[in-house]
Parts: structure tokens; C-alpha cells; sequence
């Protein structure tokens, strides 16, 4: 029956008009609607945003005064900008190193039997994926407490004591403690993208390799991290995005505290729209976020995606 | 001979030798799990510590059990509003966003729509896109719309925003479905919206339940959405009302942060216990895998 079309290619105006009368359900809810939606809540508040970027805005008046390319302009001469720039980018480094790393080594230890209690261990690194950090902040602000903490205790029973830091309060350290709760939080996720890419790598070329007599550090670097690297570039771009977006930790923890030390770029600019009332800068601060993550996302998709998508 | 050699059962202190590996690899397992699940049952021991247990020590044990933590935090924050306003987001919100999701997955999974690798680098976008990029439109939009500081507003949000993930999970589901029954119910002349009511839908459903609970953590979790579009307590969701543990009042002893945390974190463990067999096993992998 012609009118349930599988194979062919619409291609051209007249097809698709061919095709929203065959198919008008289809194309009314299917297509019609959902772009509509993404043009309404994604689309366009996107292009408000850098439309409000080039504005003087303070949240409240109608009229919003252009001011050409002033925020940006004030954007490159802010401090509070590259301080919150560069901890984005150490958030990033700390999240590639740590939960990525760790949550493959987990995944691969799962996969080639090299642990008993395999399920116990994916159950409980698994879990905070379910925690808001919200939630997980809370925690560590009672467990890296100075005075009642856990985790100082544990330091200095080990004869560790000369670690102990003051987690929050240091300038120098503070940042890293937010990356590496962000992290604890977060391994899971890199956890399960590999482990459901190992089951997907054919036993057959793990045997072949074992049985030329490679060990566990060749494995994983000829066989494992090679076929994985279309998982790899998903899990990259998952943590670039989470990096970017840091905020509810900050927010929940330091508050940006001490001196702006710990700000991000994402609490930078609720700071500067939601408190200062700044919202034209605020958006200049949201499109560099934008910017740099798509830019980073380019860069990723580009090197190790291609054609990933094609059906 | 080497053949016989290696068919020879091992001695035990030879097997013992060769589980050595495995054994060391357990013992750096169950540290790792212990540095993963230590902090969360540190919490739950913390929140039944009555304040003098509290000052002993972190790690000593609760001489004496009490629920009064749980009872004070529970008053103090109003823990009834902000769990059932959570609820509301999170069963209402995923359920806008499976909704929306399902047709545009049926068609991506069965039609020829034009321009598909485009609406994926879309959907991914609005998978990936950092929240603080919108918020300032979407604050805007909200009150011209006077849904600032509503509970629908914010659902409306919820469910837009979830509509991406639902669309690319719902379609790698779908394609997994067999075309026969299909092209045989076309031949009898069924139209494209009896072939998904009648056939799409219901075999969807292990997908649309996998879908609906991974948003549902989602939302649960969500909190910048909730902080800036809210500005009354009655409507705050766990996330936004919980920061207030983090003040002079509840934080001095923390048996009682440790209480609310512990509340909050009950349904979605219990939740967590029901589905995570089906969502460690990498369902949702495959619809970013494409």
C-alpha cells in the first residue's frame, strides 16, 4: 500500500505536503507540535536570551535599554567572570579524572569477573544518581564539618591528620571539595555507560586477546578503551555539560564563599539576574556558558561521533 | 601430554593462588562500596542520635535510639507540603513529558521525517542545555503567562524540559519493535493512529514505564527550575525547602539535618529498590546511543 511509506525519502515541499495529508496525525502531534514546543520553551527563550545579552535590563521595568556590545565589553574586564570560568574548567578536569576514570575501572573490573560482591558494588555506587545534590551537598557539609565531621576523624585515626583541611574555608581547597562531592555523586553514571558498552563489545575479541596472553592494562588499552569510544564521547559530553552547569552544589554549600573563590558560571549568573538584578548581564554571562559548552560539545561530537545518529 | 597436564585438577593451594587476584580485587571492591555507601548510612545512624549521643563522636552509636529528630525536622520544615509538592512535579511533570514524547518517538521511529539528523542535534541540545541559559526567558515568559510561582507553571517546565529524553528513549524502544503486525494491520486498511493505540502503545509500555521513572528521578532531584520560579513556600518542592537545613537553626546538631535528609531520600530509595535492575542495566543508554 503506497500510503504507509517505510523506505522512501521525503525530500521537497511537495512531499511533505503529500505527506501531511497521508499522515496528518503523524505529522500534527508527531512533528508539528513538539517543534512548536522546542520553538516556544527552548528556541526561543535561546534567542531572548542573546537578544537580551546586548540589553540593559533590571527585571522589573518594560522597556529594556540597548546598550550594543557594553556587557560584553564589562564581561571581559570581569574578574568574578574568569574566576568562575577557570572553576568550571577545574570542575571539568576533576570530573573527567575522577568519577570517569573510577566509574570505567568499575565497569570493566564488573565485566571481567574480577570481583565478588559485583552487584553490591554497582547497587551502592549507583545509588546517589537518585540523590538530589541538593541532598548529597547536605551530607558532605555534615560529614567534612570541622568540628563534628567524620571525615577529619577518619584522617586523623589513620595518622592522616596532617591532611586535614578546613574543607569550605580554604580558598586554595574549597573549589576541589565541591568538584569531588560533585564526582562522588556522579560516578554511576559513567559506571553504567560502560558497563552496558563492554556487554555490547563481542566476548570473542576480549578471548582473542587473552589468550595472546594480554593482561588487564593491555586489555583495557587495545581492546576496552578502542571499542568504547563511541560510550567514551557520550560520557565526555555528559560530563563536559554537567561541569558546565555546576550550580546546585555552590548554591546549597558555599555559596560562592570564601571571597567568590567557589563561584561557577551558572551561579554567577542567578547571582547577577536573580540578586543584583542585572538580568541584560546575566544573559551575556548565560550566552558565554552556551558558547563554551557547545564549542566543548563541537569539539567532542566532531572528533569521535560522527555519523553516530545515522539511522 | 601438555593436553593431559592441563586437564589436571588443580591442587587447592594452586586454586587458592589463582583466586588471589579476584580476592585482593574484592577487598579494593569493598572499599570503594564503603566510600560510597558509608556517608548515607553514617547519615541514617546520625539521624536517631539524640543530641547527647551527637556530641560523643561521629562515629559513636547511638546509646540511646529516638525518632524526636525526625519528629522536630519533620514540623520545623513542614516535610508534608515539601514531599507532596515533590510528588506533584515529579508523577505530573514525567507524565506531561511521556505524553509529549510519544508520537514524536512513533514518528522518528517509523516515518521518513525530514531533516532526522538535525532534530536529533536538537533533541540532544535540549537534553544537555545548561539550565541558566533559559532561566531568564522562561522567568519572563512565566509571569507574562502568571504561572510564576505556580505549581502548573513549573509542571508545565518540567514536562517540556523532559520531552527530549522521552523522545529519544521512546524512539530506541520503538524501533525494537517488530514491523510485521504493523504492515499486516495496514493492509487492513488501519489508520496511523489505530496502529499506535493498538500496537505502538501497548508494546511500548516497558519502555514508557523504564522512561517515566528515570524522569521521574529527574524532576525529584531538580532544583534551580524550583529555586527561581517559586517564591512561596507552600509550593516549594523538596530540593528549594531543604536548603534551610543548611542554617544556624537546624545545622548546630546534626541529628536533625541528617533526619530531613534521610525523609527525603525514603520514596525515592524505596522507588530506587523497585526499578533499579531494569535502570542499571542500561535501558536509557541506548537512546543517547541513537
Amino acid at each position: 500500500m503506497a500510503h504507509y511509506q517505510f523506505e522512501s525519502d521525503v525530500r521537497g515541499p511537495r512531499a511533505m505536503l503529500a505527506f501531511a495529508r497521508q499522515h496528518t496525525f503523524v505529522a500534527v502531534f508527531g512533528i508539528a507540535m513538539p517543534v512548536l514546543l522546542f520553538a516556544a520553551f527552548i528556541g526561543y527563550p535561546i534567542l531572548y536570551t542573546i537578544w537580551l545579552s546586548f540589553h540593559e535590563w533590571n527585571g522589573m521595568t518594560p522597556e529594556k535599554k540597548f546598550v550594543g556590545l557594553a556587557n560584553y565589553a564589562y564581561l571581559i574586564g570581569d574578574d568574578y567572570f574568569y574566576t568562575a570560568l577557570a572553576n568550571n574548567f577545574k570542575w571539568l578536569v576533576v570530573m573527567l579524572v575522577f568519577p570517569v576514570s573510577l566509574g570505567f575501572l568499575i565497569a570493566y573490573a564488573l565485566r571481567s569477573r574480577l570481583v565478588y560482591a559485583a552487584t553490591l558494588l554497582r547497587t551502592v555506587v549507583f545509588f546517589p544518581i537518585t540523590m538530589s545534590l541538593v541532598a548529597v551537598g547536605l551530607m558532605f557539609l555534615l560529614i567534612l564539618n570541622p568540628l563534628f565531621g567524620a571525615f577529619d576523624t577518619i584522617l586523623r585515626g589513620l595518622g592522616l591528620g596532617f591532611l586535614v583541611r578546613e574543607w569550605f574555608g580554604d580558598y586554595k581547597v574549597a573549589l576541589y571539595t565541591l568538584a569531588v562531592v560533585s564526582g562522588w555523586a556522579f560516578t554511576g553514571i559513567p559506571m553504567i555507560y560502560y558497563f552496558a558498552g563492554l556487554g555490547d563489545v563481542p566476548k570473542e575479541t576480549f578471548d582473542a586477546a587473552r589468550i595472546e596472553g594480554a593482561g588487564h592494562f593491555s586489555l583495557i588499552r587495545s581492546v576496552a578503551l578502542p571499542q568504547l569510544r563511541p560510550v567514551t564521547a557520550v560520557v565526555v559530553m555528559l560530563t563536559l555539560f554537567e561541569s558546565m552547569r555546576a550550580f546546585d552544589l555552590v548554591a546549597t554549600m558555599t555559596k560562592g564563599a570564601p571571597f567568590g573563590k567557589t563561584n561557577v558560571l551558572g551561579y554567577v549568573v542567578y547571582l547577577e539576574s536573580f540578586w543584583n538584578s542585572r538580568f541584560g548581564y546575566g544573559a551575556t554571562l548565560s550566552v558565554a556558558i552556551l558558547a563554551i559548552s557547545l564549542a566543548l560539545a563541537a569539539l567532542v561530537l566532531g572528533k569521535v561521533l560522527k555519523g553516530a545518529f545515522d539511522d | 601430554m601438555t593436553e593431559l597436564s592441563m586437564r589436571r585438577p588443580a591442587s587447592r593451594s594452586r586454586r587458592l593462588w589463582q583466586l588471589l587476584p579476584k580476592i585482593s580485587g574484592t577487598a579494593l571492591a569493598l572499599l570503594i562500596a564503603a566510600v560510597w555507601l558509608g556517608p548515607i548510612l553514617l547519615m541514617v545512624i546520625t539521624s536517631i542520635k539524640s543530641n547527647a549521643d551527637f556530641l560523643a563522636g561521629p562515629f559513636s552509636l547511638p546509646g540511646s535510639p529516638t525518632f524526636k529528630p525526625y519528629v522536630d525536622v519533620w514540623s520545623g520544615l513542614g516535610f508534608d507540603h515539601l514531599l507532596w509538592n515533590s510528588l506533584i512535579y515529579a508523577s505530573l511533570g514525567s507524565a506531561l513529558a511521556v505524553l509529549l514524547g510519544l508520537i514524536p518517538a512513533f514518528a522518528l521511529a517509523r516515518f521518513p521525517v525530514p531533516g532526522k539528523k538535525l532534530i536529533f542535534g536538537v533533541l540532544l541540545t535540549g537534553l544537555m542545555l545548561p539550565q541558566q541559559t533559559v532561566l531568564i526567558p522562561l522567568y519572563d515568559t512565566l509571569r507574562a503567562m502568571h504561572l510564576l510561582d505556580t505549581r502548573i507553571g513549573l509542571i508545565i517546565v518540567h514536562g517540556v524540559y523532559g520531552m527530549p529524553m522521552q523522545i529519544l528513549a521512546l524512539r530506541a524502544f520503538m524501533t525494537t519493535i517488530p514491523r510485521e503486525i504493523e504492515k499486516a494491520a495496514h493492509l487492513e486498511g488501519a489508520t496511523d493512529w489505530q496502529v499506535f493505540r493498538q500496537i505502538i502503545l501497548p508494546l511500548s509500555v516497558p519502555g514508557i514505564l523504564v522512561g517515566y521513572t528515570l524522569n521521574f528521578i529527574a524532576i525529584w532531584k531538580e532544583f534551580v527550575f524550583g529555586l527561581v520560579f517559586l517564591n512561596s513556600e507552600a509550593n516549594f518542592p523538596l530540593t528549594v525547602g531543604m536548603l534551610k537545613l543548611n542554617s544556624d537553626r537546624y545545622i548546630s546538631v546534626f541529628n536533625l539535618p541528617a533526619a530531613g535528609l534521610v525523609i527525603s531520600q525514603i520514596p525515592i530509595a524505596i522507588l530506587f529498590l523497585l526499578t533499579y535492575r531494569k535502570l542499571s542495566g542500561g535501558n536509557f543508554v541506548g537512546a543517547v546511543k541513537g
